[in-house]
């Protein structure tokens, strides 16, 4: 380890006495291995090769750069289900670089990462939170001088791969979210020449990203991906389907408003405008700090975070539908349509009654006389 | 097609009063009945016509529950379960009405035929504007048509497309219950061109309405064409003809 190493753990001490000094047994460590193995779909046999990839003294080294974004991604990720070992994996054993967790500050920490990256160039593994302002030659983010594409297109050079970490790094989140003013983009719409995995969310849950750290350091590479970039074993079911109100969906049992009766009952939260149906991610079995809870076991409906462009496409994060801008109250959607559907059908009998009038008239005008036993109108003259 | 002549008959006796459609020409006694409706086409009109009810009834309920299954265990109503059911088969049996219909564009008669969905002839445009006058009471005669005049070509198709949208649509929406699935993968591209797959919902949602307000207008003009013109066009979509004049000369008689 270089310079780079965070002061609070000193280079010389090893994985196994820095496990030993936080009371983690070997048991506990290769437990903890299996359940990453089986998070990530590649079964418990593998555990054994990803303990020694993790222990191991030549690991590929992980730096970490913040750009446009809040830090909750930071935040989030230090809080992994198995504090002592998962963020051993993350921010002691192997993260050479980060602006929030590491003790140098200013030009001590650009030449740590300068020299981070020189040492381990086309090694490391770059995880990048926050999105990369491009409008107006990207001025509206600049560290040390230099703008946050700058800096990326630096990192990106010496990087094996790329964890883009959270919405931000994603796609862009609220900062992309219309009318965009920075001309904030993710890291893939940058970086086109190195492999990019979307840690999708905002923020993800910190056991995803542990458990992708994981897969690299094991097997050399980033885990399968969906059409969007995120990793499968995470990204690759429905909210929806994996929900434990899903039974209260199915028999029809909704919160209609907070603090309703339902509410109380811990029904669905589908018709306060839940986008669990359209949102992909492992929240429901993962669970934010360590397996307390998530947002909808919590009684708030999920916001579709994972989902790219959510700020724009999942809102009103309380409505069903999209709303239709520009018209007002009264042109929310059903009842535009069901004025539409009653106007038709008035039509239909103001024509109707347009049309008995209107031959009444014609009767009238046309026909002078009719006698009744002689048959109707339409008899032919004899 | 088969061209019965019948024998000449009186006028029946009008009674007194009012009554629709007393300024029909006086018919020439003869009649002749036309086919113009194939079997399956009149099956698929009618499945068509129930499923839609069905789709629009469960889909207003899965957009919005609009009664709530209270009291019992979770495990015991399955309403949601049920609508979506019910919505899924219904939408199945649409999609075999649109297989079905879109085979018989190829293999049905003239007025069944790709060409009959498209008023494209100038003479199309001047009998649509003949039939608008028509519906403003501003024509006496709507233009003589045998199979569909020009303005119903217009909204028919138009409806097939509305349908078309709901399906592609409904099928993004329905492929996310299995992802990475053959519907998931194959309809992947709808929400890409939509905006996202709530701009994709509120597409299926919106649509919705317009093919119910749709319903009113068709019902009301096939009423309208029976009862003013006595076209028996309400008949010749249960038995697929209907009775016209036997000297009566039609637009689309000649047509290819």
């Amino acid at each position: 380890m270089s310079f780079a190493a965070p002061s609070w753990f000193p280079a010389t001490e090893s994985v196994e006495d820095e496990l030993a000094r936080r009371g983690v047994s070997r048991r506990e460590f290769m437990e903890y291995c299996s359940s990453l193995c089986i998070v990530l779909g590649v079964g418990k046999s593998e555990a054994p090769r990803m303990a020694a990839a993790i222990l191991a003294d030549r690991r590929p080294s992980v730096i970490w750069i913040q750009l446009q974004e809040c830090t909750g991604c930071v935040e989030s990720v230090i809080r992994t289900s198995e504090p002592s070992i998962g963020t051993l994996v993350l921010d002691q054993i192997s993260l050479d670089f980060s602006h929030t967790l590491m003790a140098a500050a200013g030009h001590a920490a650009e030449s740590a990462a300068a020299a981070a990256m020189a040492a381990e160039k086309g090694k490391y593994l770059l995880v990048v939170t926050g999105s990369i302002p491009l409008a107006d030659d990207g001025i509206y983010l600049t560290i040390g001088g230099r703008t946050a594409k700058v800096i990326l297109e630096e990192a990106a050079e010496g990087a094996a791969a790329i964890i883009a970490l959270g919405a931000c790094a994603h796609w862009g989140s609220v900062q992309a979210a219309r009318p965009n003013p920075t001309g904030a983009v993710g890291v893939s719409e940058v970086i086109k020449n190195r492999p990019v995995v979307n840690i999708a969310g905002c923020p993800p849950i910190a056991d995803v990203v542990t458990a992708t750290v994981a897969h690299f350091l094991t097997f050399g590479r980033l885990p399968a991906v969906d059409g969007d970039g995120r990793p499968l074993f995470a990204y690759g079911a429905r909210i929806h389907d994996q929900c434990p109100k899903r039974a209260n969906f199915d028999a029809g049992q909704f919160v209609e408003k907070f603090d309703d009766e339902g509410a109380r009952k811990g029904w669905c939260l589908y018709e306060v405008g839940c986008k669990g149906p359209a949102t992909f991610s492992p929240c429901p079995i993962f669970q934010w700090n360590s397996h307390t809870d998530w947002p909808i076991g919590a009684g708030h409906p999920c916001i579709g975070c994972t989902e790219r462009g959510f700020w724009d496409t999942m809102t009103p994060f309380y409505g069903r539908l999209p709303d239709v801008g520009g018209f007002g109250i009264e042109s929310k959607v059903d009842i535009l349509g069901a004025a539409l559907a009653i106007g038709a059908t008035a039509g239909v009998v103001a024509h109707a009654a347009a049309t008995s009038v209107h031959q009444m008239r014609e009767r009238k005008r046309s026909l002078p006389v009719v006698d009744p036993t002689s048959g109707g109108p339409g008899t032919p003259k004899a | 097609m088969s061209a019965t002549p019948l024998p000449p008959q009186p006028a029946p006796p009008r009674p007194r009063g009012f009554t629709l459609g007393h300024r029909i020409p006086p018919p020439s006694g003869e009649y002749r009945w036309v086919y113009l409706w194939d079997a399956p086409l009149r099956a698929m009109h009618w499945l068509a016509a129930i499923a839609i009810v069905a789709l629009a009834v469960t889909g207003f309920y899965i957009g919005k529950p609009y009664f709530i299954t209270g009291g019992a265990e979770s495990a015991d109503p399955f309403v949601m379960g049920w609508m979506r059911f019910i919505h899924f088969a219904s939408a199945a049996v649409l999609v075999m009405t649109a297989i079905v219909r879109g085979y018989w564009l190829l293999a049905g008669n003239k007025f069944e035929r790709f060409a009959a969905l498209f008023p494209v002839r100038p003479r199309d445009w001047v009998n649509m504007w003949k039939q608008a006058k028509f519906y403003m009471l501003m024509e006496r005669h709507p233009p003589a048509y045998l199979g569909h005049n020009p303005m119903q070509q217009l909204s028919y198709t138009g409806i097939y497309l509305v349908a078309a949208v709901m399906v592609v649509t409904g099928f993004a929406l329905y492929g996310q219950s299995n992802p990475g699935g053959l519907i998931n993968r194959g309809f992947a591209w709808v929400p890409a061109l939509a905006g996202g797959i709530q701009m994709v919902r509120f597409i299926h949602h919106v649509l919705t309405w317009v093919l119910i307000i749709f319903i009113p207008m068709h019902i009301y003009l096939a009423m309208r064409a029976d009862t003013l013109e006595r076209t028996g066009v309400i008949s010749s979509i249960i038995t697929g003809g209907r009775f016209v004049d036997a000297k009566e000369k039609f637009i689309d008689a000649e047509d290819a």
